[in-house]
């Protein structure tokens, strides 16, 4: 829940970089030496040498995060310097240089004292176990637990030691989401079975279930049930329990033994806690009266898999969701948990979701079915995550999960992921899983992911969920393909820069991601700006929006952006055909210019989008209109006015001859009276 | 009742003739003066022919060629009046070709104005309308280019 939580924290943590990638420092004091790397220290991920800007003898580790993979802000925020024994706790992260010459998202910490401890054929004695990686671990974790954090990456290859002798160090784990690089044995089954990336943050237990397993690997020398699938060993653990399938035939040292019984117990609440493990004497002797899980006295067939138990059956329902809906509907799951499980509590709970099916009717059917099988896995088996057509991901790992589908992951995925926010199954999957979370805070939170997907086309708005909930995600649009922005004040940086690019200048400066980042960071206000457009679809917002949000962001960092406006302007230019006034037009233009240089982004905007101007323009046409319309009349009337004009002419010319006449007669006469 | 009498209201009537009054002012005329009858006679023939021939409405040309042939019969008239209004003193007139031809001459000037004027008319009609076509059109242009309007078909 850490991500969640941190999702909507404003601001960022105090470490991050503000401009890490314009200085080239991460948090204005790391540098990274992207030509050094750092094999095998990473923890599964790419690490180089990084320095202290001002103590060249400090060596550090910088750890690159992989794209899509979000680091873990939470962790990040709440272990910055923080002073934990046997573990690289995180100094700083941000954007750095990358070896191709681009960026990249760095997580510093102190490099790690040696190799690790991944030496195959290797095994280690019961006492070096014990003193060499048991107690210093748990005393990491203790410490993690202590800040309610959780370490999420612990396997032999993330252990390192200075050398023969030496106690073993915890790995750097927050460079990416928790849990997503660790093989599923590793896991819990279920965390194990999750998405890698949707595994969550977990509990500290969920360590203590990895040191586990670290410890047997140590000591067997071997990964155990290395030689099976996941699906397969996921089945073992939960058909024998975690520890005899790990086990096996394997001979395991007594004391080594019962410490891995507590800690590979099934029920996380049943798990040795770190602060025992420090004195495995006492750990060693703790019991706890944990009732083994009711086996069936005949197997349920789930597409030709035996099923022995509930967890069994609600992993089974999990991978194989329409056979699992329809064993419910027909009755056989019922009959099997009433009959041959003896388990009337669960067939309540799975006649419930089968009730609450009936409710669905009027839906999709296969909808419908989807979450009458993710009902009924949450009634089987309280531990399972929420599993909704084969995927399944754990309540706080739904953003990095979504991170990693929509930035690189595969297309059904992201398609069944957009469906399950859609569906608001989380705010659903309670009524399967009651008591295990805050049934009205999930609901809620279900509905608001809703309403961030529904106004949007497929990439757009699931996009913008995956920047909501992962506050350190970088932006994925092309525009900034080799860049790393994370952080709005990063993005008019890389626009002002970008803009010196003749290729880029075609596009359009605020995509559709760009705008769902934008969106999504809730700190900031000119978002409202798109989300009023509803324009943070698949297409790039209306021009003027788009400055607008521009506009608002630079109210942040009042720098002048004089590449950015003049690539906005240009991308005006078109737009200047929609005014109606040549004059205006050409003056727009000149005007467009002289904001271009002066870099204000408000300026541009107020040149665009002047309603009083724009009616101004509509009231000059309207009236040219209108003139031109009567120039024409009375050009029809001149041109077909010809006859008319004879007769007027005949007309007037024979009272001309008349008058002429009538004149002479006057004066003669008066000139006859005159004598 | 009423349909026959609106109709008749807006039925345009024929214009009345006036020569039973043109018939009876010669009548009197040659009753009072036979002299003064014979010599405008005599001088406004053409415009009498005129007024035989011209089937314009109002008769124009035949109005110029009388008012012009009156002008120049004023000072014979009076000649004839100073000499008694006698039909000797009118022959003489008459017989007189300054007289007879000068009548006549204003006469053929009137009728001569009464063709002429309509073209000089028309010619002034149909240039101060050239002026005005190209004044419109050049402001017509004006819009066009401002307001990207259409050109006239």
């Amino acid at each position: 829940m850490a991500d969640l939580a941190n999702a909507t924290e404003p601001g960022l943590p105090d470490r991050a970089a503000p401009a890490g990638a314009s200085s080239g420092l991460i948090a204005q004091e790391y540098a990274v030496e992207p030509n050094r790397p750092l094999h095998g220290a990473g923890g599964g991920l790419a690490a180089f040498m990084a320095r202290h800007h001002t103590a060249a003898q400090s060596e550090l580790m910088a750890v690159q995060v992989r794209p899509g993979w979000p680091p873990r802000a939470g962790a990040l925020a709440h272990l910055a310097a923080a002073t934990i024994p046997a573990l690289l706790v995180p100094l700083a992260h941000g954007p750095g240089p990358a070896g191709n010459g681009g960026e990249a998202y760095y997580v510093i910490c102190r490099p790690p004292p040696g190799p690790s401890l991944a030496t195959p054929g290797r095994s280690w004695s019961e006492q070096e176990l014990i003193d060499l990686v048991l107690r210093p671990v748990a005393a990491a974790l203790e410490g993690l637990r202590a800040k309610g954090m959780t370490h999420r990456a612990i396997r032999p290859d993330n252990l390192f030691s200075a050398g023969p002798g030496e106690p073993a160090v915890l790995g750097c784990a927050w460079a990416s989401p928790p849990g997503c690089l660790q093989p599923a044995v590793f896991e819990p089954p279920y965390s194990g079975m999750c998405l890698p990336a949707g595994r969550g943050e977990g509990t500290i237990a969920d360590d203590v279930y990895a040191l586990g397993v670290t410890l047997l690997t140590l000591a067997l020398g071997r990964l155990p049930l290395a030689e099976l699938d996941d699906a397969t060993m996921i089945r073992r653990k939960l058909d024998v329990g975690s520890f005899a399938a790990l086990t096996g035939d394997a001979r395991v040292p007594p004391m080594l033994s019962d410490l891995l019984r507590g800690m590979l117990a099934e029920d996380p609440a049943h798990r040795t806690p770190p602060s025992m493990l420090l004195d495995p004497a006492a750990a060693r002797q703790r019991r706890l009266a944990a009732r083994p899980a009711r086996r069936a006295t005949r197997p349920l067939q789930v597409l030709a898999v035996p099923v022995w138990d509930a967890r069994g059956l609600a992993y089974a329902m999990a991978m194989q969701p329409e056979e699992g809906a329809r064993l419910l509907r027909n009755g056989a799951v019922d009959d099997w948990l009433r009959r041959y499980l003896g388990d009337p509590i669960l067939s309540a709970r799975v006649e419930e979701a089968l009730r609450l099916r009936g409710q669905d009717n009027g839906e999709d059917e296969s909808r419908a079915d989807a979450m009458l099988a993710m009902r009924s896995v949450a009634a089987l088996d309280p531990l399972a995550p929420i599993c909704w057509r084969g995927l399944a991901v754990a309540l706080d790992g739904v953003g990095p999960a979504i991170a990693a589908a929509v930035t690189s992951g595969p297309q059904p995925d992201r398609a069944r992921l957009q469906e399950m926010l859609e569906v608001e199954a989380i705010g659903t999957w309670l009524t399967g899983a009651e008591g295990r979370a805050d049934g009205m805070a999930l609901r809620q939170q279900a509905r608001m992911w809703r309403s961030w997907l529904r106004p949007r086309s497929l990439d757009g708005g699931m996009a913008r969920v995956a920047y909501a909930l992962n506050p350190l995600l970088p932006c994925a649009s092309p525009l900034f393909a080799g860049r790393c922005v994370a952080r709005l004040s990063d993005v008019l940086c890389a626009l002002e820069s970008i803009s010196a690019r003749a290729d880029s200048r075609r596009l359009s400066p605020l995509d559709a991601h760009l705008a769902a980042f934008l969106v999504a960071r809730q700190d900031f206000a000119g978002g409202g700006v798109l989300v009023a457009d509803n324009a943070a679809g698949s297409a790039p917002p209306p021009l003027p929006v788009q400055i607008a949000a521009l506009a608002a962001l630079q109210r942040l960092d009042p720098r002048p952006l004089p590449g950015l406006a003049a690539w906005l302007a240009e991308q005006a230019e078109p737009t200047l055909q929609d005014w109606h006034s040549r004059t205006r037009r050409e003056s727009m233009g000149r005007q467009l210019q002289a904001c271009a240089a002066n870099g204000q982004l408000g300026r541009l905007l107020a040149l665009l989008d002047d309603p009083e101007a724009r009616r101004t323009d509509a009231m000059g046409l309207r009236a040219a209109t209108e003139a031109v319309a009567r120039i024409d009349v009375e050009l029809h009337h001149l041109q077909d006015g010809s006859s008319e004009r004879a007769e007027v002419a005949r007309r007037l010319g024979h009272e001309t001859a008349a008058a002429a006449g009538l004149i002479a007669l006057t004066m003669t006469l008066g000139l006859a009276a005159l004598g | 009742m009423a349909r026959s009498r609106s109709a008749a209201k807006t039925t345009p009537r024929p214009p009345r003739s006036l020569a039973w009054l043109q018939g009876l002012l010669c009548g009197a005329l040659i009753m009072v003066s036979p002299a003064l009858a014979l010599l405008f006679g005599g001088l406004l023939a053409p415009g009498l022919v005129t007024l035989a021939i011209d089937h314009i409405q109002g008769k124009p040309v035949a109005r110029a060629v009388l008012m012009s042939g009156l002008a120049a019969s004023v000072a014979p008239a009076r000649e004839l009046w100073l000499a008694g209004l006698s039909l000797d003193a009118a022959l003489v007139q008459l017989s007189d070709p300054l007289v007879l031809g000068t009548a006549w001459a204003a006469g053929a000037a009137g009728w001569l104005l009464a063709e002429v004027a309509p073209i000089v008319v028309r010619l002034v009609l149909d240039m101060r309308s050239t002026a005005r076509i190209a004044e419109l059109r050049a402001r017509r242009a004006r819009y066009e280019e401002e307001w990207g309007l259409p050109p006239i078909e």
